[in-house]
């Protein structure tokens, strides 16, 4: 039977957001709909922007640190880890192998929490309250940890250009073993609770489709690429750190739907968790700091460097003038890149479905905005 | 009146136009970074040089991320060349401008997923209504990245149809990202 229409329709302009509760954040989207199908999506943002790349110029290399902390504020650790790491390659100094593994668990323990938030809120958006208790449930017990090694639950500034600020407490390795256990239990238990659910399968299988080329083209990044089977992570593909040392497989998706790019993110917290684990096994003695001036000033020139955030490629574009502070720096915000893709992917579904299509790209509108 | 009193007023002004000594800056001097191409780099370094050929002006780059300046004229073609050829620059990763006083500096970061390979593209434009062409009809990722910079710098992009404000709210006077606007004494919204 077709569904030839029986009358003349009109387009109609749909307003969602700032304040909605399903954009994650002060995200406006005008949708054009056609009845309950969606014709074009036009996304404003920017109600967050505080200028963080001008005032960075402004500020001293060490105090950027801390801006970094509030560019993306669920993956801090990450956000820091792309600056210092930025900082020592216009430097030229290298963080000695202990801060390096330091860096490396904190930053893929908040990977973890970061994608747990994502599981959690990602549910709530199609309808599902439980998962989100799960996810804060264990992501709370990372930030616990978080609290005790850098004194701060989420803006920590504990990475610095050459190393990190203190060593970690005695009692980190064996808090980190305990952690990591109960961790993978939880996210055991939300896997099993959505990822078979025949009601989230309904609701995310074949939806938001984006192929492979469009994605590139569109600049997405992360999961949201890796989603539509394109292998790219800067983990792997341009690494960094003690990453090289540690074994661990990148999980690529097919279809390019809204299904495969959360379970990327499951799939993702099980491998950073085994990657914490050869770290702890791995984890040396040694200095924490790279020897050198306390105060960063590098020479004039510029750098670029990236990184693999919880929600993609994270890039630095540092220009120095050889003062003690940044001449320009400039940040590729993953997610804002990741929404370039979102008119693509929601022309054509239900209003319903942008929802979840706009959930499954986990952006951070703090990041977006900058 | 003398024959030299011409000749007098004419070096006056000449004199007054010269520009004033900068004050003396504080601190340590400017060290200048040498730029050092890996092993990789170079590769991908001469692979870019050959794509490009006459249309580079300037080329350098550290580790493996070659840059090349190029014309403002040109960086269409240029980038047009670095997609389509050999170097399957599939990705623009990063656009950037930076404010250099005297010129805005375009940078564009271009990234292959076929190779796993970097090239970095740079364009000269002048301080004074700076416009570019737009590359928005080779990468989607184009759109946004121009209307930030369009936003924040005042580079005007020809060819991208959508040149509303992104970042900030519409009837916003000025360009923030550029070195002349004031961080503070401005008028709250």
């Amino acid at each position: 039977m077709t569904t030839e229409p029986q009358f003349e329709t009109v387009d109609m302009m749909l307003n969602m957001g700032p304040q909605h509760p399903a954009t994650h954040g002060v995200f406006r989207m005008v949708l054009k709909v056609d009845g309950e199908k969606v014709i074009d999506v036009i996304p404003h943002i920017g109600y967050l922007h505080r200028g963080t790349e001008r005032l960075a110029e402004v500020e001293t290399y060490g105090q950027v640190i801390t801006l970094f902390d509030r560019v993306d504020y669920i993956a801090n650790l990450n956000n820091e880890l792309a600056f210092v790491r930025a900082g020592e390659q216009i430097m030229e100094v290298e963080a000695p192998e202990r801060a390096q593994y330091i860096r490396v668990i904190l930053a893929e323990l908040n990977r973890v929490a970061s994608h747990l938030l994502f599981i959690g809120t990602y549910a709530i958006d199609l309808g599902a309250m439980t998962p989100v208790m799960y996810g804060f449930r264990e992501r709370e017990r990372i930030q616990n940890l978080f609290e005790h090694v850098t004194g701060a639950r989420m803006m920590h500034n504990y990475m610095r250009i050459g190393g990190v600020k203190a060593d970690v407490p005695d009692d980190f390795v064996p808090w980190v073993r305990q952690l990591i256990g109960e961790v993978r239990k939880g996210v055991e238990e939300c896997d099993k609770l959505l990822s078979t659910n025949e009601v989230f399968l309904g609701r995310t299988r074949g939806v938001g489709v984006i192929d492979g080329p469009t994605a590139i083209s569109c600049g997405l990044s992360g999961p949201s690429l890796r989603g539509s089977g394109v292998p790219y992570d800067v983990r792997k593909d341009d690494p960094y750190e003690i990453y090289p040392y540690l074994n661990y497989k990148v999980p690529v998706g097919e279809n390019g739907d809204c299904w495969d790019r959360y379970y990327l993110r499951m799939l993702e917290c099980y491998e950073s968790l085994s990657m914490i684990e050869q770290c702890l096994d791995q984890f040396p003695e040694g200095p924490i700091m790279a020897a050198g001036r306390r105060i960063a000033r590098p020479p004039a020139g510029e750098v670029f460097s990236h990184s693999e955030n919880p929600r993609g490629d994270l890039g630095v574009y540092l220009v120095s003038d050889g003062t003690d502070k940044p001449y320009r720096v400039k940040i590729r915000p993953p997610s804002f890149c990741n929404l370039v893709g979102l008119a693509t992917m929601t022309r054509g579904s239900y209003i319903a479905d942008a929802v979840a299509i706009l959930g499954s790209l986990d952006i951070v509108l703090g990041e977006v905005d900058r | 009146m003398t024959e030299q009193d011409p000749k007098a007023a004419a070096e006056a002004p000449k004199e007054a136009a010269a520009p004033a000594e900068k004050p003396a800056r504080h601190g340590p001097p400017i060290v200048i970074a040498e730029e050092v191409l890996n092993e990789r780099g170079e590769q991908t370094a001469a692979q870019l040089a050959s794509t490009l050929g006459t249309l580079v002006l300037d080329s350098a780059g550290r580790e493996d991320n070659p840059w090349v300046r190029v014309d403002a004229k040109e960086l269409h073609a240029a980038a047009k060349k670095c997609r389509d050829g050999e170097m399957g620059m599939d990705m623009l990763n990063l656009m950037l401008a930076v404010d250099w006083v005297d010129r805005i500096q375009m940078i564009y970061v271009l990234y292959s997923t076929t190779n796993n390979r970097k090239v970095i593209l740079k364009a000269d434009l002048p301080a004074e209504s700076p416009a570019i062409d737009s590359l928005t009809d080779l990468w989607e990722a184009a759109t946004w990245y121009e209307r930030e910079t369009h936003d924040l710098f005042g580079v005007d992009f020809p060819g991208n149809s959508d040149m509303s404000p992104l970042l900030l709210y519409e009837g916003f006077e000025g360009h923030p990202g550029l070195k002349s606007y004031p961080l503070n004494d401005y008028e709250e919204w």
